[in-house]
């Protein structure tokens, strides 16, 4: 019987996010503004692989949840709140690049300076300069990814999310997301061949 | 059966997802244990996941969640605020009091009425009555009695040319508005 | 917001436009290539009961006029343009002057001169549905008085 079904599909919520979400659905801004602050770093992070863009990715991480909290009443807990939350992150970028395209250049900013200060305090396991430049060239190759290939791999590096969980966010089969998987990483090892 | 390269090499990613079934994941294991090249290709893809994971989590590490959730605030703000303002400028044209819109609309729609009798003759309604509009008169001295005659919708202008006739003469009381005589 | 608050303004400022295309295209309804007058001369007395089968079509509105009897003695169908006078013989050296002024919503205007002679009777500005008719009555006429039809219509 639907109730049932309903009952079943709340339990897939972890039930600090299910209780959070109940409130935002009164309208709570502050129960609403604690799961912005638990998930707004992984979901900028996947948009930040997907858009390659500093600012943009900024823009769409919190037009993301702005957007989550206008729809929230629509969530009923039938997946989990964060696989919910990058399926609305993910429309996002692509309706975004549908809109622009961009030119990568501010991520490796940052990775220089990643690299720069890992280098500096010896943890990084790679030379500074070689470790600059294999980042340099995992963008460049990142950025020759379609939106989908993009996606799959970010979403899996950052949140290490099952190939289930992917294929709802992306609303495609798992065996499509293995495949996608399987030819991104292909590309990217082949863009770095020299330096993974 | 040992797996060859090949299809280990198709499976690898999948079996460090963890992505692969129990048997599998043994037979993977196994290979790429006795195997130098699949182990330098399992090294490669730990160090892409790694490099990406990395670059990403410094990228994210620079923006503060105080900055990040004054941007959604301010959407949800301005969100409210342009409901609000809708319900504002709605509020006017719903509520009787202020029908603003009322005008224009009935000016709009009194002139469809009229000039779709204009441009659609079929419509049928044409002039509102057969009778007559008389819009000026003039009987240079004479007396005159203009009649009009409701339930025939006639008109009739009556002159009385004398007034010692006028007394004999019978006053009209209507007119016909027969189309033809 | 502001293109929200402007709607109004909006809607008011299409419907004066509205208004203003208005006036042209009423003046633009197309004036028929001029119209048929038809005159008709009844002559009613009480000096016989005696109704002109002619006037059958008429009988019951006639009768209201309380006169015993009706009788057309003089008919005249003429076309006539638009803004010239058309002149209509009435007995009794009268004359009928009909000036066609102009065809708009499906009415007709004229301007209607009854003439003894050159002596001014009756003058009058009428407008009629096409298709419609006026009385026009009281001038004597050998013991009677003459009412005359004004019947108008577009070719």
């Amino acid at each position: 019987m639907a109730p049932d079904v309903k009952e079943e599909q709340r339990v897939i919520v972890e039930p600090s996010d299910w209780e959070l979400v109940r409130k935002c659905q009164t309208g709570d801004v502050g129960a609403f503004q604690e799961l912005a602050a638990k998930y707004y770093q992984k979901v900028f992070m996947v948009i930040l692989g997907i858009l390659n863009h500093r600012e943009d990715a900024l823009e769409i991480a919190q037009e993301t949840f702005y957007r989550a909290f206008r729809k929230i009443r629509e969530f009923r807990g039938g997946s989990t709140f964060y696989t919910w939350l990058y399926r609305i992150a993910v429309n996002q970028c692509i309706d975004f690049q549908r809109r622009q395209r961009r030119a990568p250049a501010e991520v490796r900013e940052a990775i220089d300076e990643l690299l720069y200060e890992r280098g500096e305090h010896g943890t990084d396991p790679y030379d500074a300069l070689e470790g600059k430049e294999v980042m340099s060239r995992l963008l460049a190759a990142l950025n020759d990814l379609t939106p989908d290939h993009k996606a799959v791999i970010v979403l899996r590096a950052v949140e290490g999310l099952s190939y289930k969980e992917i294929s709802e966010i992306l609303g495609c089969s798992e065996g499509t997301v293995m495949s996608r998987l399987h030819y991104a990483r292909k590309k990217l090892q082949e863009k770095l061949a020299h330096f993974l | 059966m040992t797996m060859d390269c090949e299809s280990v090499r198709r499976t690898l990613g999948a079996w460090l997802d963890g992505e692969v079934s129990e048997k599998e994941s043994r037979e993977i294991r196994a290979h790429v244990e006795a195997c130098p090249s699949c182990r330098a290709e399992r090294s490669r893809l730990e160090r892409l996941q790694f490099v990406l994971r990395a670059a990403l989590e410094e990228g994210a590490s620079k923006v503060t969640f105080e900055s990040f959730w004054h941007g959604i605030e301010r959407r949800i703000s301005q969100g409210r605020v342009r409901h609000r303002e809708f319900w504002d400028w709605l509020r006017p044209v719903i509520l009787p009091r202020r029908l603003a819109w009322a005008i224009p609309v009935t000016v709009v729609c009194v002139l469809a009425v009229l000039f779709a009798e204009q441009f659609f003759f079929g419509l049928g309604w044409g002039p509102r009555s057969n009778v007559a509009a008389v819009e000026s008169i003039d009987g240079h001295g004479f007396n005159l009695a203009l009649l009009r005659e409701s339930e025939t919708k006639t008109t009739v202008i009556w002159l009385f040319e004398d007034e010692d006739e006028e007394e004999d003469e019978p006053a009209p009381e209507a007119a016909s508005t027969d189309a033809s005589l | 917001m502001n293109r929200l608050q402007k709607l109004p303004r909006l809607t008011l400022l299409c419907s004066l436009l509205l208004v203003g295309l208005s006036a042209p295209l009423g003046a633009a309804e197309k004036a028929p290539q001029g119209l048929h007058l038809r005159i008709g001369t009844i002559l009613a007395s009480n000096e016989s009961e005696d109704f002109d089968p002619k006037l059958s079509r008429m009988k019951n509105q006639l009768e209201v006029i309380k006169y015993s009897s009706y009788r057309l003695i003089k008919e005249e169908v003429q076309k006539v343009q638009w803004r010239l006078n058309a002149v209509f013989e009435v007995p009794g050296g009268r004359s009928l002057v009909i000036l066609p002024q102009e065809y708009r919503n499906q009415r007709l205007a004229l301007k209607v001169r009854l003439l003894q002679g050159d002596k001014p009777l009756v003058d009058t500005t009428v407008r009629l549905r096409n298709r419609g008719y006026f009385l026009l009555g009281g001038p004597a006429h050998e013991g009677g008085v003459l009412i005359l039809s004004i019947f108008a219509m577009t070719p």
